[in-house]
């Protein structure tokens, strides 16, 4: 039988999960997803933002909870009925707002909700008449709310592969624009796999991607000891040649990816890349020394207006003329590069020199008025002269080397992909050296990084310096993918989008940084419906992350344990590590 | 014998509290000095005062030759001084030879350009500063060694903690070492291995020390000299067996009444 | 004695020399030179200005008005900010979006009571309903704000809660305007408020009266909530030590609720005020009124009500007198935007050479 606190708990989580699927009625997800296909012409995401919530709620509902010291997992039948009854609220709330709804004149409620369309309507009613669409809403809903319950109960070993099964068969969904182009390249048939007609996978595709992600994990799971076993025993020289030749293939991918994707993907890699050079400028400023930076945009600002201004660009004037801005160099894109990174370090400086000396939140808002400083600043007629203000400037460099322009998809992928390897270059080397230490002991306690004798003045400035060149050199690809600057790309999003980026990838994590990109800035690329949600995605994204994974999803090993639970990391630290402790009794100490 | 530190008319207030109140003391090179007194008396605020944490309202510091007052901590710290705090302040997440290796910022240089190249001199550097680290470390025998290197400081106990915190305090080299409380919270034993420990500092590593301290345990087994403040001004001077038998200090401790006991 | 038996380590510290970074401390010089060119520029631009006399004394008149008016929204804003932070010591970075839902909410029963004559025929019910509904639904999500992403992360480090406040003003922004359009609205026109009333012989905006007045009267209404009742007695005590105040057996949580849901009264007010003064609404409009507001916090001294009273002022008269006063002189046009760099120059002054506010002391806060 159901307890009265699982039945609780499952009640509240069902509610939730219908005003979910409210929310995500009224912001328009559901109808403007119902375009993307995901499986045949059956599963859309629409239809799937339509059926997490309950399927969600569900799962949480019955989590494995800690009782008494204990902790309990659910059996079969509670876990199915609790399952149920989550389903059953959010979909008979889902119902029930869909007849409220209806209850009011033809495109009243579309005056003030206007993602309440009649197609919106019959999305959410099956196609159905009302009576039946509700009803149909509280079954589906009752459906998948049992799933949702039965899949907790699923032992870890089946669990997990199923998970990754699934998780890997939506992404083949997701990336339905590029999956194919690398079959096509590779010559091989991609229409079995995703259906022409309708754009996602066809059901067999689905089925076989389902089959193979699911069985490959479980296959590793009872191999994959042996296999990490045989590596650890390797002597390093064998262990080192292994790590080498991963990141020479990795290499090799990298250089061949545009070729495989096509030339209006890669623009998407190149703007993929710009991002992650900030991200990694931020994660320096903000993963490494701590310093909450939300006037990123300033350095990218910085950088692409004084690439422009030192290879040549012209000012926009409207009689089509050409003409210069009042200080203008004409240097190569290759010699104006370490220029611009030099002044825009200074900048870095100048901005954060009379910022030392505040607390993060204080520090936050202020960077975040430099940036909208710097913003009115670039459009503002009174600079016109040098920026080109609301018109901003053209005939930017395309960065060619001999004849070779790097201005198209393709060839900017590589610039980009050199910039971005230098900047995890530099990234990587700084974290693991005296200056790396310094920002962490600078960022756990600064009063006792100075009492041990690190300047924190100079190590704040420096990391400001360091995040305005790597930021810089972003907003130098930025302008040379381009070719004109307008101050409209300016914004304060630009500052949020790249935190949002290192937050949820993971403060002080490069790894983190690279997939926090590809995440929040690839999807929205690849899918263009995702594009008209971004900021509101990266401001859920951003909530969701720092109460539930602080650390973010690919941690620094270290920011971990700063900001997860202190015990629990404790604990487990000691189970691994020290498992010599308690047989060398008084020797290991207190 | 030098004197390493000096100290003038020392005077520090918070708005109307006078926390140090014209305190004059001298620390001889190669001595165990303990400053006593109840709580309160400002003896935190002498040590934070002294490494530049606040500036004070008045009096001169000199310590080997330089005068301190207006030098930031982390001057203060390169000229030799270290210091532990009351409130162990450990860096939780670093790992216990990272905490040890930050010790030895002072006496090292490199910067950007050297972590970004590796440059042979960097590459040197850090290898001395990881030798350096670990023999600060070795200091404490098995306690903070092997395994327990690469362990999160946070995940030690308290004792190690503020083992740890002596050590890196160790790794930067100083010539005089300042210990706020090293056995607040610690049991006997451990009170009993600290004195050994501070008294190992003195006669092996050739550090000058200043202990706060409340644990006259500590006091009597370690200090060459002793100190007592209260309200901020210094009430007596000398050897333990003088000091603790100071009528004043008796009754800066136990009140007015508790003389006639004594 | 001792015996140097030195270790394996070397005793002395190589001799240590004060750098030139530190003999000229870049950073003080920054500042000094920020400081003398700022003066500088202020001083130079009223001094031309004034002496070209481009702008009447009834035009200076208008924008001191404006500006006051203005100011007022930004103080009810503001204390929102005082309030919490004094609480909890973090900046609620999502009040801004507080304010915009409370405007944003009046809209729609604004938009009816036009439809039906009513904003018209009887004002003074109408705008009761609209500061009505504006101070519910900003009551509303300013505790749910509090419930959902702040309480989980009352003990986090202090960066986590200011990201989570930043995505949830994104989140709250885009929310809006993927239910209601992300086209600004058109806020109808009280008739009884267009026009003028006549103080001290001098034409002023009805409107702008309002808003000064309603300002006031909240204000006062705060001052005298936290000094005299229970439940102001608590929020004292809070913002004085947490800790002790629950150990004397007030219960945290409530305090917390109160407070942000106080803040959400002053902002949904500030809203309704807004709305009838820019006759405007859409769901960015929070984003840099409550800048400004935290500014005029922060200028005033932040946590204390007076200072953002104070602040409100200071800024909004600034802000409007400002722009015309520093750049007509020098024949820059004072558009709108570089009136919102003023705010942003002045917040960035303040929490540099005088974070402590007007009203607090010199020193920054200690971490």
């Amino acid at each position: 039988m159901i307890g009265s606190k699982l039945l609780r708990r499952a009640a509240i989580a069902g509610l939730i999960g219908g005003i979910a699927i409210i929310y995500l009625a009224l912001v328009g997800m559901i109808e403007k997803f119902e375009a993307r296909h995901l499986i045949g012409d059956w599963l859309n995401l629409g239809r799937l933002m339509l059926a997490l919530p309950p399927l969600l709620a569900a799962y949480l509902a019955t989590r494995p909870r800690v009782q008494a010291g204990r902790v309990v997992r659910l059996s079969r039948g509670p876990a199915i009925t609790a399952g149920l009854v989550s389903g059953v609220l959010a979909g008979g709330l889902a119902a029930l707002w869909v007849a409220f709804v209806h209850l009011f004149p033809d495109g009243a409620v579309r005056n003030i909700f206007v993602a309440v369309s009649p197609t919106l309507l019959s999305i959410m009613t099956f196609g159905k008449s009302l009576l039946v669409g509700a009803l149909l809403l509280v079954v589906v809903g009752a459906v998948l709310g049992a799933l949702g319950g039965a899949y907790q109960t699923l032992p870890e070993r089946l669990r997990r592969p199923l998970s990754i099964g699934l998780a890997t068969t939506f992404m083949f969904a997701l990336l339905q624009r590029i999956i194919p182009q690398l079959l096509f390249y590779l010559n091989l048939d991609s229409t079995w796999l995703y259906s022409t007609t309708f754009g996602g996978l066809t059901p067999i595709g689905a089925v076989v991607v389902f089959v193979v992600a699911t069985a490959l994990p479980a296959l590793w799971a009872s191999r994959g000891q042996m296999v990490r076993q045989r590596v650890a025993q390797l002597p390093p020289a064998r262990r080192r040649t292994l790590n080498v030749s991963r990141l020479l293939l990795l290499a090799v991918v990298l250089v061949l990816l545009p070729r495989l994707i096509g030339s209006t993907l890669s623009q998407v890699l190149g703007q993929i890349g710009i991002y992650l050079l900030m991200g990694l400028g931020l994660n320096i400023v903000v993963g490494y020394a701590g310093l909450l930076d939300l006037g990123y945009v300033a350095f990218f600002a910085t950088g692409a207006y004084l690439t422009a201004l030192f290879t040549g660009a012209h000012l926009v004037t409207s009689l089509g003329a050409v003409a210069s801005p009042d200080f203008v160099l004409h240097l190569n894109f290759y010699a104006a590069v370490p220029l611009v990174i030099l002044v825009a370090a200074f900048i870095g400086l100048l901005i954060g020199a009379p910022v030392l000396r505040l607390r993060g939140d204080y520090l936050a808002i202020v960077t975040l008025g430099f940036g909208e400083i710097a913003r009115v600043l670039v459009a503002s007629s009174w600079l016109q002269k040098f920026t080109g203000g609301p018109q901003g400037l053209r005939d930017i460099t395309d960065a060619h080397i001999g004849s070779v322009g790097f201005r198209d998809p393709q060839p900017f992928y590589y610039l980009v992909l050199a910039f971005c390897a230098l900047a995890i270059f530099v990234s990587v080397r700084l974290a693991d050296s005296r200056v790396g230490r310094a920002w962490s002991a600078m960022r756990e306690d600064e009063l006792a990084a100075e009492a041990m004798g690190i300047s924190t003045v100079r190590y704040k400035l420096l990391a400001f310096a360091m995040g305005a060149a790597v930021g810089c050199l972003s907003g130098t690809l930025f302008a040379v993918q381009i070719g004109s600057l307008t101050p409209d790309s300016f914004t304060i999003v630009v500052s949020i989008t790249a935190l949002a980026v290192v937050v949820l990838g993971g403060m002080g994590s490069i790894r983190g940084v690279v997939v926090g990109t590809m995440l929040l800035i690839g999807l929205p690329g690849l899918l263009d419906e995702f594009e008209e949600y971004r900021l509101l995605v990266y401001g859920a994204a951003l909530i969701t992350v720092m109460i539930l994974r602080p650390q973010g999803l690919i941690p620094n090993v270290r920011r971990m344990r700063e900001l997860q639970e202190e015990e629990v990391a404790q604990d487990q630290w000691l189970k691994e590590e020290a498992p010599a402790v308690t047989a060398a009794g008084g020797g290991g100490g207190s | 014998m030098s004197t390493l530190l000096e100290i003038r008319g020392l005077v520090k207030h918070f708005g109307g509290l006078n926390a140090v109140d014209g305190v004059d003391l001298d620390v001889e090179a190669g001595e165990i000095l303990s400053v006593i007194g109840p709580n309160g008396a400002g003896k935190t605020t002498l040590f934070n005062v002294v490494t530049g944490l606040y500036p004070p309202n008045g009096g001169s510091i000199v310590f080997d030759g330089h005068h301190l007052v207006g030098l930031k901590p982390n001057q203060v710290c390169s000229l030799g001084i270290a210091r532990t705090f009351q409130t162990v302040r450990l860096f939780p997440n670093m790992t216990v030879l990272e905490n040890a290796m930050v010790g030895q910022h002072s006496r090292t240089r490199s910067g950007l350009l050297g972590a970004v190249l590796r440059l042979p001199h960097t590459r040197a550097e850090e290898q001395s500063v990881r030798e350096q680290a670990r023999d600060a470390l070795a200091f404490f025998g098995s306690r903070l060694a092997s395994f327990r290197e690469d362990q999160p400081a946070m995940a030690l106990s308290y004792a190690n903690r503020r083992r740890l915190e002596i050590a890196r305090a160790m790794a930067t080299i100083p010539k005089l070492i300042l210990l706020d409380e090293p056995t607040a919270g610690m049991n006997p034993k451990e009170t009993e291995e600290m004195i050994s420990l501070v008294g190992k500092l003195r006669d092996e590593r050739g550090l000058t020390i200043v202990v706060i301290e409340h644990d006259m345990r500590l006091v009597k087994g370690v200090s060459d000299r002793v100190v007592a403040l209260d309200y901020g001004r210094k009430i007596a001077d000398g050897t333990f067996a003088e000091v603790s038998s100071d009528v004043r200090v008796i009754e800066a401790y136990l009140g007015k009444g508790a003389v006639k006991a004594g | 004695m001792t015996e140097q038996s030195g270790g394996p380590v070397e005793t002395a510290p190589r001799p240590r020399t004060v750098t030139l970074a530190e003999r000229f401390p870049i950073h003080r010089l920054t500042l000094l030179a920020v400081a003398v060119l700022v003066t500088f520029g202020v001083v130079t631009g009223s001094w031309k200005t004034i002496a070209q006399g481009g702008v009447t004394g009834a035009g200076w008149r208008l924008f001191l008005v404006f500006g006051i008016a203005q100011g007022s929204i930004y103080a009810l804003i503001a204390l929102g900010y005082s309030l919490v932070y004094g609480i909890l010591l973090m900046i609620n970075f999502a009040h801004g979006e507080v304010f915009m839902a409370g405007a944003f909410a009046s809209y729609f029963v604004a938009q009816s009571l036009e439809s039906k004559g009513l904003l018209d025929r009887d004002p003074i019910p109408s705008l009761a309903l609209l500061f009505l509904t504006a101070i519910l639904v900003s009551m509303l999500v300013a505790v749910l704000l509090e419930r959902v992403a702040y309480r989980p992360l009352r003990n986090a480090p202090r960066l986590v809660p200011l990201i989570t406040a930043i995505g949830a003003s994104l989140f709250l922004q885009y929310t809006f305007s993927g239910f209601f359009g992300s086209d600004a609205k058109g806020y109808p026109s009280v008739k009884s408020l267009n026009g003028t009333f006549n103080i001290l012989g001098f034409p002023v905006s009805r409107t702008q009266v309002l808003t000064i007045l309603t300002a006031i009267v909240m204000m006062v209404g705060l001052r005298l909530f936290i000094a005299r009742t229970k439940t102001g007695k608590a929020m004292r005590a809070v913002s004085e030590d947490k800790e002790i105040a629950s150990l004397m057996g007030i219960n945290i949580n409530q305090v917390v609720v109160t407070t942000f849901a106080i803040g959400g009264i002053l902002a949904g007010v500030a809203g309704v005020l807004f709305a009838l003064n820019f006759s405007e609404v859409d769901s960015f409009m929070g984003f840099v009124p409550g800048i400004k507001a935290f500014t005029a916090a922060v200028l005033g001294g932040i946590g204390s009500v007076t200072g953002a009273a104070i602040g409100g002022l200071i800024l909004g008269v600034a802000e409007s007198i400002g722009p015309v006063l520093l750049l007509t002189g020098i024949h820059v046009p004072a558009t709108n935007q570089l009136r919102d760099v003023v705010a942003f120059t002045i917040l960035v002054l303040v929490l540099v050479f005088r974070p402590g506010g007007i009203l607090g002391t010199g020193e920054p806060e200690k971490a």
